[in-house]
């Protein structure tokens, strides 16, 4: 299992300003943050989470990667591998 | 000493950029390399390393302050790039570096200065007004002029300035989330109904900041999903107007390109029914309706034939956009925004992300969307406030280059030559607008008489009578602007005010805030493009006339196509009417004949580089030569002074020292005829023997035979030149019968 899913403490702590912008989210946030817990994380809201992290960390996202992101955990997963 | 860093931002010594940082502060070590790095700072500049590395946001003032001096010390002016990168992180500089940065930078420097006095607020304000339609203002600069205007805590000024440039910088939408809200809750609301082929939820969300900047709360309420041609057959009536978003993905038939002839009509019949549906709405529902064309796509299905093949994609979107305005053309009540111009800034990779497409059936990339939302709002806005009805317009170095008062009229810039002629396109434009239904007045600091340069410039487009009313006087312009308005019975909202003085511009928006007061590039050769781009200047539906024009124009198309097919050269030059008018230089033409020597390379005889002493010392009385000139004009247009030439004159003979003339009407003739006038003011004045030299260059290679086309013989030649001469008694003056000579009066 991944190390990111297990800790509590973000790797990328911009992942929490970015949750504010998008789903006006302020709660905190944890690797196993998941749409369950995020009121406005739907799936058109999805796609405004998606390009926001494509342009704050400078990186396109594939529609497989679109798909796999499915927590807070798999964001920080996805940003690792594109070696952010 | 003088002041390297403002004491206002040292004095509150906290952050420089006004927010809690939330990052944790470096470690020490980095500090020390920092420091010695600020230390260094002249040595840095001078080898380009280092100092583009720092986070200036995490640098206390104080060490900022000691830089910019030992730098000041050094003798190493502050680069535009560390003048940028300070000011953006919130520091100041010298009030002698700020002078030479562009406007939006000197913007920043102000308010990264400002306590949050309330007294500042006034000075500020103007400022802003100059950055709300430059679309040059740098990005991270915009979005840091909003973040400090929030944290002086006048969100309004940071909110508006955000909308405004929301197309462009989204990011400073950021600095002001929360101060969105109440803002919107000012302005007036308009309803606003939203159908598709494809998702408009994306569209939704863009147009709702969109409309805020063009002063509207958007309540967008969206059809069902694909359904905008049910939406359009049955209207709802609760609403102020639809947007439809058309795309040709969600608006072909799917697989309309495999069985190609079939496919095409299918294709076809659809774009029929949406032009149906289009009239029917306009015909049932008292709104408007905005619906945007399809944008050409970023890959073809036909390849070199996209534009021909039943399957090709450019075809099919022609001709939906072609039932589109089919429509439009029946019912004022239709808008159609043209997405090719909406989207033209980005490039068309970027119209779309295909993945989003994929997802959800987004037609449009986020920016493409953004864009459009802009173009659909601004339409939107312009529809209801309707465009301006007066254009008050300057004089001096904005209808013509120089000052009446200073330079006389015959000084004046205006007509077909550099730099006149932008001054000439700022007419034409001018008279563009009047002729779409928008009155003029002249508003000039001036003595009265200044207009009549209208009439005694030879170089103007307009008239004194294409003025709807002047004010022509030493009055501040506010205050004429306000008798001009209660003359014309219209109230100042109504009127568009064109002014190439900063000061004039900022007095207007200060004494008369509603006046649309744009900011009007400096270089005079951006105007007339900038002119065009001016929103509030569009037109929004035809007139009568508009639409006569339109059919006469098509008529005449048609007419001149026939024409075209059993057209000859001959015909061609008949039908251009032209007409040369032959003149002597003279005070005001000595700079453009001068111009020419200096500039011609083509058809130029001899090369001869004459400056504007050597021209116009032949055009002086005693002179022993004549600098004679053309001006050619056709029924298009007038071309200005296109052909001139020396000679000098020694008892009964003369020598042609130059003769050339601008490539603009090579190929009518006009040469043939210049050359005979020519020689028959030198027969005039007593000449028996005419000689001329071809003197070869690299580019002149199209006059070698010139003069033997004119009946010129040769005399002598070697790889240097060749020499011809001309005599009277032996052949016939040359001439053009495509050519209306005379000369000038």
């Amino acid at each position: 299992m991944d190390v990111g899913s297990q800790t509590t403490a973000l790797c990328y702590p911009e992942i929490v300003t970015i949750f504010d912008e998008v789903f006006q989210h302020t709660d905190a946030l944890t690797a196993a943050t998941s749409p369950d817990d995020v009121e406005r994380w739907d799936s058109l809201q999805h796609i405004a989470l998606i390009r926001t992290l494509e342009i704050a960390f400078a990186i396109q996202l594939s529609m497989d990667e679109m798909m796999e992101i499915r927590s807070v955990g798999d964001i920080e997963n996805v940003l690792r591998r594109h070696g952010v | 000493m003088p002041i390297t860093y403002p004491e206002a931002i040292a004095r509150r010594g906290i952050g420089p950029t006004g927010r809690v940082s939330s990052r944790v502060p470096p470690a020490a070590r980095i500090s020390q390399l920092v420091d010695a790095a600020l230390e260094a700072a002249p040595e840095c500049l001078r080898e380009g390393v280092i100092l583009q590395s720092i986070d200036w946001s995490a640098v206390a003032p104080a060490k900022v302050a000691t830089m910019l001096s030992s730098l000041q010390r050094a003798r190493v002016a502050c680069p535009r790039w560390l003048a940028t990168a300070l000011l953006v992180a919130g520091h100041g500089l010298a009030t002698d570096t700020v002078r030479h940065l562009p406007s939006h930078l000197k913007v920043l420097q102000r308010v990264n200065c400002a306590n949050g006095d309330a007294r500042e607020r006034p000075d500020i304000a103007p400022l802003l007004d100059t950055l709300a339609d430059d679309d040059g203002v740098d990005g991270d600069c915009l979005a840091a002029i909003v973040r400090q205007l929030a944290r002086l805590g006048w969100s309004e000024e940071a909110v508006r300035l955000a909308l405004t440039h929301a197309h462009r910088v989204p990011v400073a939408l950021r600095h002001i989330r929360q101060h969105l809200p109440t803002h919107l809750e000012r302005l007036p609301v308009t309803r606003l109904r939203l159908a598709g082929f494809s998702t408009t939820q994306t569209l939704a969300d863009e147009l709702r900041p969109a409309c805020a900047a063009e002063g509207w709360r958007a309540d967008v309420s969206q059809a069902n999903f694909g359904e905008a041609i049910a939406e359009l057959m049955s209207p709802r009536d609760n609403r102020d107007g639809l947007l439809v978003l058309l795309d040709i993905d969600g608006f072909a038939p799917r697989d309309w390109r495999n069985s190609t002839v079939d496919g095409f009509n299918l294709l076809a019949e659809r774009a029929e029914l949406l032009g149906d549906a289009l009239a029917a709405f306009a015909e049932r529902s008292g709104v408007p309706l905005l619906i945007n064309t399809i944008p050409a796509a970023p890959a073809p299905t036909a390849g070199l034939l996209d534009r021909r093949h039943a399957a090709g994609l450019r075809r099919a979107i022609d001709l939906v956009n072609e039932r589109l305005l089919d429509a439009a053309e029946r019912s004022g009540r239709i808008i159609v925004i043209d997405a090719d111009q909406a989207l033209a800034e980005l490039p068309l990779a970027r119209h779309v992300e295909p993945k989003l497409w994929f997802y959800g059936r987004i037609a449009y990339s986020a920016d493409a969307t953004r864009a459009l939302a802009r173009n659909f709002a601004q339409a939107w806005g312009l529809l209801r406030r309707g465009p301006v009805k007066v254009v008050a317009v300057d004089l001096d170095n904005t209808l013509w280059g120089g000052v009446y008062g200073d330079d006389g009229v015959e000084k004046l810039a205006c007509g077909h030559d550099f730099p006149g002629n932008a001054f000439l396109a700022m007419q034409q434009e001018c008279l563009r607008l009047k002729s779409q239904g928008l009155l003029l007045v002249a508003l000039s600091k001036n003595n009265a008489d200044a207009i009549t340069a209208f009439e005694r410039h030879p170089g103007m487009a307009m008239t004194p009578d294409d003025f709807a009313a002047t004010a022509v006087n030493w009055d501040p312009k506010p205050q004429n602007i306000r008798r001009v308005a209660a003359d014309l019975n219209l109230g100042l909202d109504s009127f568009v005010f064109l002014d190439d003085s900063p000061q004039e511009r900022d007095a207007m928006r200060r004494l008369c805030p509603d006046v649309t007061v744009p900011e009007m590039p400096s270089d005079p050769a951006d105007r007339p493009l900038w002119l065009r781009r001016l929103t509030c200047t569009w037109p929004v539906r035809l007139t009568a006339e508009d639409e006569t024009r339109a059919a006469l124009y098509a008529t005449g198309r048609k007419a001149s196509r026939l024409k075209a097919s059993a057209a000859t050269l001959e015909d061609f030059l008949r039908g251009l009417e032209q007409r040369l008018i032959v003149g002597y230089a003279r005070k005001d033409t000595v700079a453009r004949v001068a111009q020419m020597h200096q500039r011609t390379n083509q058809f130029n005889l001899t090369t001869l580089r004459s400056t504007d002493a050597d021209i116009a010392a032949m055009a002086r009385d005693d002179s022993p030569g004549i600098a004679l000139l053309g001006r050619v004009s056709d029924k298009f247009g007038d071309h200005g002074i296109v052909i001139a030439a020396t000679v000098a004159i020694e008892g009964d003979e003369a020598v042609i020292r130059s003769l050339l003339m601008s490539c603009r009407v090579i190929g009518r003739q006009v040469e043939h005829a210049f050359l005979g006038e020519l020689l028959r003011e030198l027969a005039r004045r007593g000449v028996k023997r005419v000689r001329g030299d071809y003197i070869p260059t690299a580019k002149n290679g199209m006059v070698r035979e010139f003069y033997a086309s004119c009946g010129l013989e040769l005399v002598e030649a070697d790889e240097r030149k060749s020499t011809w001469s001309f005599s009277f008694d032996r052949a016939e003056l040359p001439s053009s019968q495509f050519v209306v000579t005379s000369w000038e009066a």
